[in-house]
């Protein structure tokens, strides 16, 4: 063991938000700890439990179907609370896809606008078509660019004090238009980059330990990896696209 | 049939003559294209022809050897079959199958899940087979809410139709449900003991159709095919009208006992596949035999099939058994996996990943598989990455604790296995457009291997 105990991650509601694969972000910030000896335990919330933020390092929302994503949001809303300390407090939370929209205002499911839970000053509508394909961002978290899918009919609008993820330089990010691609509040990440994000992105998945570690008064220095696979997949993709 | 439709036909009939004759290229798609850009309407003028009737074959994964058996077993009566066998399974393809010809006894026709929305109209068949549904090419065909939408309204336009359904599976009970209370007629088959597998961990439907509830299983068979129930609103599997039981499940082949109401049971094997297969084969068997076929005629089809389509294909290169199968989302590679680890012979694998149209050009779905059980497997000796997205396949499986090296042509993989005596086989499981490519290459060595 490193410098102190195992971090802990909180995977909510991994039955129900689970739609491409989400659970890989998951596996790759284990493998990441325990390649460094930093050790961590992974809890997972399901419905009907609530979700215990002490002693929390790190929160993960994945994706669901908007069906789920709504029986989701309606458990939240009374965590709201907990989980906006959380935040407040410098708390790591990772939100993709259908996740993403949660941490907003509202976002609307059909025509019927559903309340989110205001974690940070942001809000989804609807556009047409949806936005689909591959996308890839540059971000000051992360040393490569950031490559993955997307594939969301929402536009996301965000406030005044809350800096995008990065500047899309392939694909469609939060709206298509404005050339931003998700949001970074504090230490919370939220993005369209759906499903397997972090493997891809090794950058992104060791910029959230840092600040974890950092956070509980760790050193957030991480002893390097070799991450000749992961760079590889991510150079193929950059090069395909750009 | 009209002018317009005759005019239809005639020129499809051209553009295959045109393709198959002169080209020597199979065009299973462009004839029909034909007929449908002069008669939209095509398939239900051509519909007529099957006399004795028409089956649709529909669900993720299995739709081709399914179609290929039941062909196969009609064919063995001495009828003729009208058949899409190679796969063109949207209404083009359909059209295409259904061109050749003046008369035919049966048309057995495979079609893509969204697409039967457009076949179901005009082909008004006798059966729809619906053998299961599971997460694929989410980026094509949407969630699978939308995919059970779909199916549910082509059965309402085509009210005649009978539906076979894995009962086994809630996501195909849910469509059959809502289908049976619009006035379909429901037969149901399935595996009606317990298999004792391992749980796959693909998560699909854990919640009841209905209510929401998570379903409870008496057992379970694959993926989430088994004995469900809901614990609070009773949707449940339904009674099974085709059975099968006594089911045996060896490397060497699949057999069991199918049973219905009409006819004692009787043993269907093939030397070949996985449970999976046994649903393929209990809804072929049933839906034969409601077609007439003697169960004695039907595994004699069995016994000499080999369909040489890319599905659990063998094959000899450099002295070395091949094995190729097609694998195209979570649950097909779940499937290959129980497959191969069934299979205690020392192995090499080989899995080719590409993100072509008809792949799905999102590739996240590897995260969902199961590789985490071919790591620390002294069988498992040689895993290798190939396709287009070899590269996102070699990370998934270093996260599963595996080292592969990527092989850009399936000869660099069997250079690879050349680390393995001759006599260990290659495992080549690849996705969609991979398949065609990957089988002439493979078929070529082995015949210059022969």
């Amino acid at each position: 063991m490193g410098n102190g105990r195992a971090l802990q991650i909180l995977h909510l509601y991994p039955e129900l938000l689970n739609l491409y694969g989400d659970s890989g972000n998951i596996l790759v910030l284990r493998k990441r700890l325990e390649w460094r000896r930093l050790g961590c335990t992974v809890r997972e919330v399901h419905m009907g439990e609530r979700a215990s933020l002490t002693d929390i390092d790190l929160v993960f929302i994945g994706g669901g179907s908007d069906r789920e994503q709504r029986i989701v949001c309606d458990e939240l809303q009374r965590q709201r609370s907990e989980l906006a300390a959380f935040v407040e407090d410098g708390g790591v939370l990772l939100a993709v896809c259908g996740g993403y929209q949660l941490l907003g205002h509202s976002y609307l499911m059909g025509n019927e606008e559903v309340r989110g839970l205001s974690l940070v000053d942001l809000y989804t509508d609807r556009g047409s078509p949806r936005l689909i394909g591959n996308v890839v961002v540059g971000s000051r978290i992360a040393p490569q660019p950031i490559v993955g899918y997307e594939n969301h009919g929402g536009r996301t609008h965000l406030g005044a004090g809350v800096e995008p993820l990065g500047r899309v330089l392939f694909g469609h990010g939060n709206d298509g238009e404005s050339g931003q691609e998700g949001c970074l509040y504090r230490n919370v990440v939220g993005t369209y980059v759906h499903g397997p994000l972090l493997p891809k992105n090794p950058g992104v998945a060791d910029w959230l330990i840092s600040r974890a570690l950092e956070r509980r008064g760790d050193a957030s220095e991480l002893e390097p990896l070799d991450d000749t696979e992961e760079l590889a997949a991510n150079g193929a993709m950059c090069k395909r696209l750009l | 049939m009209g002018i317009r439709s005759i005019v239809a036909t005639t020129a499809g009939r051209a553009v295959h003559a045109v393709l198959h004759g002169l080209l020597h290229r199979a065009g299973s798609q462009l004839p029909g294209r034909v007929a449908l850009a002069i008669d939209p309407q095509v398939v239900a003028h051509l519909r007529h022809k099957a006399r004795a009737g028409s089956v649709v074959v529909c669900g993720t994964n299995g739709k081709t050897t399914t179609t290929n058996v039941i062909a196969a077993a009609l064919e063995a009566t001495g009828q003729h079959v009208l058949c899409n066998r190679e796969g063109a399974n949207m209404l083009p393809g359909v059209a295409s199958a259904l061109l050749p010809g003046h008369t035919a006894d049966w048309a057995v026709i495979e079609a893509d899940e969204l697409s039967c929305i457009h076949i179901l109209p005009q082909l008004q068949p006798t059966y729809l087979v619906l053998l299961n549904l599971f997460r694929d090419q989410l980026d094509r065909s949407g969630e699978i809410d939308h995919v059970q939408d779909i199916i549910v309204q082509a059965l309402a336009a085509s009210p005649t139709t009978t539906l076979l359904v894995c009962g086994d599976d809630p996501l195909c009970m849910g469509v059959a449900e809502r289908a049976q209370a619009a006035g379909t007629t429901v037969l149901a088959f399935g595996i009606d003991e317990d298999l004792g597998l391992p749980g796959d961990r693909v998560p699909e439907a854990r919640f009841c159709q209905r209510c929401g509830t998570e379903l409870s299983y008496a057992y379970r068979s694959y993926a989430q095919l088994g004995a469900f129930r809901c614990p609070s609103c009773g949707f449940a599997r339904p009674k099974l009208d085709y059975r099968a039981t006594h089911v045996r499940l060896e490397h060497a082949g699949v057999a069991f006992d199918l049973a219905c109401d009409e006819t004692k049971a009787w043993r269907v094997s093939v030397g070949d596949g996985g449970v999976y297969l046994v649903y393929n084969l209990l809804a072929s068997a049933a839906l034969a035999l409601r077609a007439g076929v003697e169960p004695t005629t039907f595994q004699q089809t069995l016994d000499g099939y080999d369909p040489g389509n890319g599905r659990l294909q063998h094959l000899v290169v450099d002295g070395r058994p091949v094995v190729l199968n097609l694998a195209k989302n979570p649950t097909g590679l779940n499937q290959n996996i129980a497959l191969m680890l069934a299979d205690n012979r020392p192995k090499a694998v080989h899995i080719i990943i590409n993100d072509e149209a008809n792949d799905g050009h999102d590739v996240s779905w590897l995260w969902d598989v199961d590789f985490e059980r071919l790591a620390g497997r002294s069988d498992v000796r040689i895993v290798t990455a190939g396709g287009l997205r070899a590269n996102d396949l070699q990370v998934r499986l270093k996260y599963a604790g595996i080292t592969a090296p990527i092989a850009t042509q399936v000869s660099d993989a069997l250079a690879q296995a050349d680390a393995l005596p001759a006599e260990d086989p290659l495992y080549v499981l690849t996705n969609y457009s991979a398949l065609w490519p990957t089988k002439a290459e493979l078929e070529q060595r082995s015949r210059q291997d022969g």
